[in-house]
């Protein structure tokens, strides 16, 4: 890992208009990603963290530029990328690749292996047909499916493997930065582990940098280098994994922490849970000042009125809290 | 006192590709008060099982059991009338999406005073009190406002809610929670598991709780079954299945999920993946994915080998002659 920053967030804002009407103005904002600051080093594993709906998978797909960013920017490699059109962006999709949480919807049932791993190859006027088969054929041993399986179409395939197909397809190109959406949350424990490994093996051979959004905590603890916790469109800490896991200083990175069930029942026995009143605000109308302040043990009248800046607090750790001050 | 008791029982799906072996030869039981968890991969039978004790399968599953009584009741001569009798009053159960376990045309007031009226021939204001005070268990916020709302307009902890208060509203002896919190994030699946186990303190009712997920159960269970392909590989009490575990199937659960603490090693994966059920390996169903595994392994099932009054074991490792294989503890 290198400590140059290959993608950076600057106050990344991602507004949806919801429920158009008549005159075709949108009734309603739904603010799913508000004023994000992130930046990943390269060769290093970013985890993303939150509960559904915070907007980490907004984030995730705003970086590649899947989405038009509503506000911020968006810088890869040092260039900025947040408003380039189509055609510019085409030599940055090559190199900014993504790995879905659902490998039954994220592949066409009426496609081959073959021809999903060869697809995002198809516009590349520098590799004769020869050279795509020979690709294909090295991706599919590389993800740790068997030769034979190219010609076969994706429901033939359990989840494990299909999520392999899609590591595949995304390693095509030979990409630098890839962003894992929940890749292993379909999946089964015992499989978890193992597309968890291939990701790791592709890192180590390429160099590759991630960002892995998940809920999982403690896979995200296992693979990342950095952590992000976001809550309802804001990041409300940022550390280093280990920092991070020894010495939480948001409420919310708290009770999220305490919450996540312990596969040990001794640990799980001592652990205090903390638990939050209520469920997690809508984004459409999110509270004033701090957004988890409505279900903040320790809210003060400061919480309601401004919002926190996420203020570096040493070490490269992070918080956006009024009670937590450097 | 035994509540459940099941045994040898088999669930076969008659479909056009062939027989699905879904469950193979169960055996378990369900003492009064007790929270018993059963821990298994997609397709291990863990659901079915459950499913096959309470009838509510389709007309082309076959079950088949020795013995499956709840209390003094033999389930296996029971008519569907007795079945449709028990479910809601005496056993209650709890689904994982209760987006589609909820009737979206009826109010949560309506389908909370359902089985106090049929069950216990409530009248229409008793009903409603108790569905208030069942509202008020569950800790559902703005309980009076809630009786008129339909579920859609609820957020998926508070549906979960709703699915527990019709469970317990007969205050049930038994109440099967099938991964009941999977599909919620892990600050409401907190609450949706703290107030399961108050209930159960408060009511001593029995709970199975069916999930994939080894951190549910470690932290609610006192004994767990650990399923696969079908069958019970090993059960136990906690203790005996978490820090002392005697099947390889066990031990590759176990080192397959990363410690919360201590230094980071490299996950150790199960290979492979579950067998097909149609044709199900005439051996142990792990054997293709054991790395421990004997030619016997393939041939024959192992048996239940009891290593204490609560520990159970199906794998010939345990045999005298077999290699000794020691578990190395988890990843750590």
């Amino acid at each position: 890992m290198s400590e140059k920053v290959l993608v950076e967030a600057r106050a990344l804002q991602m507004y949806f208009p919801i429920g158009s009407g008549f005159t075709g103005k949108p009734r309603k904002i739904l603010k799913a990603v508000d004023e994000v600051d992130l930046s990943i080093k390269k060769g290093e594993t970013f985890g993303l963290v939150g509960e559904s709906g915070c907007g980490k998978t907004t984030v995730g797909r705003s970086l590649v530029r899947l989405y038009q960013p509503t506000g911020g920017t968006i810088l890869y490699d040092g260039e900025d990328i947040t408003n380039l059109d189509f055609k510019a962006l085409a030599p940055y999709r090559k190199k900014l690749q993504m790995i879905f949480q659902d490998p039954y919807a994220s592949l066409d049932p009426r496609m081959t292996v073959s021809s999903i791993i060869a697809e995002p190859l198809k516009n590349r006027t520098d590799m004769s047909k020869k050279d795509k088969d020979d690709r294909v054929a090295q991706l599919i041993e590389l993800v740790g499916l068997k030769s034979d399986h190219a010609l076969r179409y994706p429901h033939e395939f359990s989840g494990g493997q299909r999520q392999r197909i899609g590591i595949a397809r995304a390693l095509a190109n030979n990409p630098e930065f890839i962003v894992c959406d929940e890749p292993i949350s379909a999946l089964d424990v015992s499989i978890q582990a193992q597309i968890i490994n291939t990701l790791e093996d592709m890192q180590q051979r390429f160099g590759l940098t991630y960002l892995f959004v998940s809920h999982d905590l403690s896979m995200v603890r296992h693979i990342s280098h950095n952590v992000g916790v976001m809550y309802l469109g804001c990041m409300v800490e940022t550390a280093p994994v280990d920092e991070l896991y020894s010495n939480m200083l948001h409420p919310y990175t708290k009770a999220l922490m305490s919450a996540a069930p312990i596969a040990d029942p001794e640990l799980a026995q001592k652990s205090q849970r903390i638990l939050l009143q209520g469920d997690v605000p809508t984004p459409i109308n999110p509270p004033s000042g701090c957004r988890f302040r409505t279900r903040c043990p320790y809210a003060m009248p400061i919480c309601g009125q401004e919002r926190p800046a996420l203020l570096d607090v040493g070490g490269g750790h992070k918080v956006a809290c009024h009670a937590v001050k450097g | 006192m035994r509540l459940l008791d099941i045994q040898n029982l088999h669930t076969t799906f008659d479909i056009h590709v062939g027989h699905v072996q879904a469950v193979r030869g169960v055996t378990l039981h369900v003492d009064e008060g007790e929270t018993v968890g059963i821990v298994g991969e997609s397709g291990s039978g863990k659901s079915v099982t459950m499913l096959s004790v309470m009838h509510l399968l389709p007309d082309y599953a076959r079950i088949e059991a020795d013995k499956l009584t709840f209390g003094d009741l033999d389930l296996t001569r029971a008519s569907v009338n007795t079945f449709r009798k028990l479910e809601g009053d005496e056993i209650g159960m709890v689904f994982q999406d209760p987006m589609t376990s909820l009737n979206p045309l009826f109010t949560v007031g309506q389908q909370l005073m359902e089985p106090l009226r049929i069950h216990k021939k409530m009248s229409k204001t008793q009903a409603k009190e108790r569905v208030l005070e069942i509202l008020r268990t569950i800790q559902m916020p703005d309980p009076e406002s809630r009786l008129k709302q339909y579920p859609h307009e609820l957020s998926g902890g508070m549906r979960q809610r709703v699915m527990i208060g019709m469970a317990i509203a007969c205050n049930p002896r038994l109440i099967i929670a099938d991964e009941p919190t999977t599909a919620l994030d892990v600050t409401i699946q907190a609450q949706i598991l703290e107030l399961l186990m108050d209930l159960k303190k408060r009511l001593n009712t029995s709970i199975i709780m069916i999930t994939h997920d080894l951190g549910v159960i470690a932290g609610m269970c006192s004994r767990v079954m650990v399923m696969y392909g079908g069958r019970i590989v090993e059960e136990g009490t906690l203790r005996e299945v978490f820090y002392d575990p005697k099947h390889p199937y066990t031990w590759g659960l176990l080192r397959s999920i990363p410690q919360r603490q201590g230094e980071r090693q490299r996950l150790v994966p199960i290979p492979g993946s579950p067998p097909d059920l149609i044709a199900p390996p005439p051996g142990c169903p792990f054997a293709p994915r054991c790395p421990y595994a004997m030619r016997i392994c393939n041939s024959a099932l192992p048996e239940h080998r009891s290593l204490s009054d609560t520990h159970k074991v199906s794998c010939y490792l345990l045999d005298e002659g077999a290699p000794k294989v020691e578990w190395g503890g988890r990843a750590r």
